[in-house]
């Protein structure tokens, strides 16, 4: 159910531009990181009804492995990189140097690669969307989860919830050469933070 | 079948953020849970059945749909089974949830704060709660059967539990 910019509320588009440089600088630290192999871009800025979160997510009954990024505050969020196991997996051991395996448990190396990917994407977004709405974000230390992608997703949207019954969830994919990879990092802004972005980008028009 | 199969179909609906459902055999409900709770009625003699997946402790005069916060959804649950079944008394509960999935910035542990505001929900409406499962630090995927009144209980890692 992914809207067209040129039918999304005015608000979305609005938020889909910032968003949308933010995830462009972000595809630049990302490409740095991974010496070229991925880039990424947005993929959409959506507006879903609490209750259907979890339909609209396929990967949201699953076990889903992520990392997750907080902002703390009235005035901040959740970010959350999630993979599909093999891609992790592949990510990991082309950061770190190795074959991958897809068996066994996640060793300390592995899961510092996936976490130090997460802070970078985060810190690279979040530079970005403090030098354009004018409120400094800075994420806290990332955590490697692997767990249902609900379980994750409810707390990451407790802020949102208290006082909307709609989650704005914006979506970025990941690409490597021509190959869309099964990843994605969602950001779940609070209302005040959607309200600074608004107004920020009001304000330069 | 899998979740995504049983949701599909209908054989199983997913009761999502905020929502109530009931339902009677051989339907099953099914969510997945973390910092939420899910609240599930069910009367053992008519073999019916409700869910509240709560979201929020106190609705504190905030508009939203009666399932999202502990203090509506439990009266908004009953009246549902009520017209479902004709009975305004005999309902038993199970609980599941609570969790804190990663550290919770600030003095607000909702999970736990969830728990707290469930159970009071429930002993105020005078229904038992026979057994619960709440709190930790990971997610649930839950199925409850109206047939039996059973909860079973997903957690990665860990054998099945059915309450």
């Amino acid at each position: 159910m992914t809207r067209k910019i040129d039918a999304m509320v005015p608000e979305l588009v609005i938020l889909h531009e910032l968003f949308g440089a933010a995830t462009h600088e972000a595809s630049a630290a990302m490409c740095r990181w991974t010496n070229g192999l991925i880039t990424l871009s947005l993929d959409e800025v959506r507006e879903i009804p609490l209750e259907s979160v979890c339909q609209e997510l396929d990967w949201a009954h699953e076990l889903v492995t992520m990392v997750v990024l907080s902002l703390p505050g009235d005035v901040g969020g959740e970010m959350i990189l999630t993979f599909d196991e093999a891609n992790g997996r592949r990510l990991a051991a082309a950061l770190l140097g190795r074959e991958p395996k897809f068996d066994g448990e996640w060793t300390a190396l592995e899961k510092s690669a996936l976490t130090e990917t997460g802070n970078i994407l985060g810190c690279a977004y979040m530079n970005a969307l403090t030098r354009l709405v004018g409120v400094e974000l800075v994420p806290s230390p990332p955590y490697f989860v692997q767990d249902y992608g609900a379980s994750v997703l409810q707390q990451a949207l407790v802020s949102q919830a208290m006082t909307c019954d709609q989650a704005l969830i914006c979506r970025t994919a990941f690409r490597r050469a021509d190959e869309e990879l099964n990843w994605n990092v969602f950001f779940l802004p609070t209302l005040a933070l959607r309200k600074r972005m608004e107004d920020a980008l009001h304000s330069t028009t | 079948m899998t979740v995504a199969e049983a949701v599909k179909t209908n054989a199983a609906p997913f009761v999502g953020m905020g929502q109530i459902v009931t339902a009677q055999p051989p339907t099953r409900l099914l969510s997945v849970l973390g910092s939420c709770i899910a609240v599930c009625v069910f009367h053992p003699r008519l073999k019916a059945a409700g869910m509240a997946h709560v979201v929020l402790p106190d609705s504190a005069g905030h508009s939203g749909s009666p399932g999202k916060f502990a203090d509506t959804s439990v009266p908004a649950l009953l009246a549902e089974l009520e017209k479902l079944t004709g009975a305004k008394a005999g309902y038993q509960a199970k609980v599941a949830g609570g969790a804190s999935m990663f550290a919770a910035s600030g003095p607000l542990q909702i999970g736990a704060a969830n728990a707290a505001a469930v159970k009071a929900a429930l002993s105020k409406a005078n229904v038992r709660i026979v057994a619960e499962h709440l709190g930790g630090g990971q997610g649930r995927r839950i199925e409850f059967d109206p047939l039996e009144g059973a909860l079973s209980i997903e957690i990665q890692g860990l054998p099945a539990i059915i309450l």
